[in-house]
């Protein structure tokens, strides 16, 4: 059983309203599901469940349910992509409908308090510090949380990263326990990882071989931290991991013993990714990209142009697409588009006439087949953006 | 009539009597129920075509996304949704869903002793649910 404070106690009898009470109830549900002792107060919350398109009309009367009896998120609250980018809606030429059902939701997050950041990578717009508890949906940001920021998050879902925000607070059970966080299973890698979408087939191959087991990773020569996160996006898409070790020198490293060779990878990828002839669309942006991700892409493009007839579109942040506004002209004036807000895999790019894509985003060729309808081919973001440009 | 009395694990508090609806095949409950007609839609899934609304719904768990919670609450607020939930393992987004769509619910149930048609009583707080089946 769950311990409640005098004060918890009484949110869960309703003492404070509907709304208080339903959050409660579900994180102390969970917690005695999960076998939490007690409730840990969380740094932020991170929601999920955003997007018309995931979300659909079941959602939204329950956020109106909740906005309208007054209550505000306790911990700071950030938002997954929409299906739309707020300042270019008829990028994504969405009907009437599903434009004002989206703008509605949005509508609804900011009257409970939660911020519009409308990305999957929050880190890059605040970076939560070591060692704190946060209740994040998401699991690509949860991977990179546990693994790359060392904060402490289970992986929530959409409602439950909701309550978790109204109360402040999380159960106390699963990745919020040191002995919970600890590696079960040690993967050496024997392969030669020249970029990034080549972690995110490593994460696409272990995801499936673990379940939701932590691996402890050795055999990765410096790491970039954009890899990393391709690496944990992929490794959340395909199985339940919610953290990666890389390679410690600590004494009690797991009995359990895997190695993963260029076979495994080649056939990952080719579980993943097809030959694309000429892609309608090349998209990089799954995770949203950084301010270095951005820089990049401007330096490839820098005096090129993209092909007449393929889109160009990078992902990223708002936060981040103001702070590197230099290089998103640069890309923008080579013909690229720098969106903001959404991501392909959320909105409904397969009516836009495109059929087949270019990324470097294992969780993209992962998901989008399925969410999209569409064929997916894997590159580096390099071989990506140069694509875009050959004649 | 026969009574078996199966002893589970209370979830969520409240009791419900009525028709067993049960599925050996774990539930989407995102995209595999209509909010509007409480009918499951998930292809390929064994109780595709049929109404969940008034009966005790038996599934394993649920799978698929995490707002597929919403949907118990939304079918709830239109009078669509199932009595009770019973399920094998309860899983989060199935728990949070008749959390908040107060559905009474209980788990840790061999599925395999319930038949579709039988008449079930399910009590959420003392985690039990009673079949009663004519012989």
């Amino acid at each position: 059983m769950v311990y409640l404070t005098k004060d918890e106690e009484r949110a869960l009898d309703g003492e404070y309203g509907w709304a208080i009470q339903v959050a409660m109830r579900i994180l102390v549900k969970l917690g005695d599901l999960f076998k939490a002792d007690r409730l840990i107060p969380i740094h932020s919350a991170h929601i999920s469940g955003v997007s018309y398109k995931t979300l659909g009309d079941a959602a939204t009367e329950f956020l109106e349910e909740l906005a309208a009896s007054g209550v505000k998120v306790k911990a700071p609250a950030t938002l997954n992509p929409a299906a739309f980018d707020l300042e270019r809606p008829q990028l994504m030429r969405l009907t009437e409908h599903r434009l004002n059902a989206q703008k509605r939701i949005l509508r609804l997050y900011e009257d409970l308090g939660v911020k519009q950041t409308l990305s999957c990578t929050p880190y890059y717009i605040s970076k939560p510090p070591r060692n704190v508890h946060l209740s994040w949906a998401e699991s690509s940001a949860v991977v990179y949380a546990n693994s790359v920021l060392g904060s402490w998050t289970n992986r929530e879902g959409g409602p439950s990263a909701l309550a978790s925000a109204i109360i402040g607070a999380t159960p106390n059970y699963g990745m919020h326990r040191p002995e919970e966080r600890e590696g079960k299973v040690m993967v050496t890698v024997d392969a030669d990882l020249r970029s990034e979408e080549k972690f995110g087939v490593l994460g696409i191959h272990l995801g499936k071989v673990l379940g939701d087991e932590i691996p402890v990773i050795q055999g990765l020569k410096s790491p970039k931290e954009r890899e990393l996160k391709q690496l944990g996006a992929a490794l959340a898409s395909s199985g339940m991991v919610s953290r990666f070790i890389l390679s410690q020198k600590s004494s009690s490293l797991p009995q359990e013993k895997i190695s993963v060779g260029e076979r495994d990878l080649k056939n990952s990828l080719s579980d993943i990714s097809s030959e694309v002839e000429k892609p309608d669309l090349v998209f990089i942006g799954c995770p949203h990209c950084s301010y270095s991700e951005i820089k990049e892409i401007a330096s490839i493009l820098y005096g090129k142009k993209v092909r007449e007839d393929v889109r160009l579109w990078v992902c990223t942040s708002r936060h981040v697409k103001r702070t590197s506004k230099e290089y998103v002209e640069i890309i923008e004036r080579a013909g690229g588009k720098v969106l903001c807000d959404t991501c392909i895999i959320v909105s409904w790019i397969e009516e836009l006439g495109i059929d087949s894509l270019l990324t470097n985003s294992a969780k993209t060729a992962y998901y989008a087949p399925n969410m999209n309808r569409v064929e997916v081919s894997l590159a580096s973001l390099r071989e990506c953006v140069e694509k875009a440009c050959e004649s | 009539m026969k009574k078996i009395i199966l002893k589970g694990r209370p979830i969520v508090e409240g009791k419900a009597r009525g028709k067993a609806l049960v599925s050996s095949t774990p539930l989407n409950l995102l995209k595999g129920v209509d909010v509007n007609t409480g009918r499951i839609i998930e292809e390929g899934h064994d109780l595709r075509g049929t109404v969940v609304t008034g009966k005790i719904l038996c599934f394993p768990h649920g799978r698929g996304s995490t707002v597929g919670s919403y949907t118990l609450y939304t079918l709830a607020k239109r009078g669509r949704a199932p009595k009770a939930i019973v399920n094998e393992l309860a899983d989060p987004v199935v728990v949070v869903g008749a959390i908040i769509g107060s559905i009474p619910m209980v788990d840790h149930i061999d599925l395999t002793k319930i038949r579709s048609s039988d008449i079930v009583e399910v009590d959420g707080e003392a985690g039990t649910v009673t079949v009663f089946r004519r012989m």
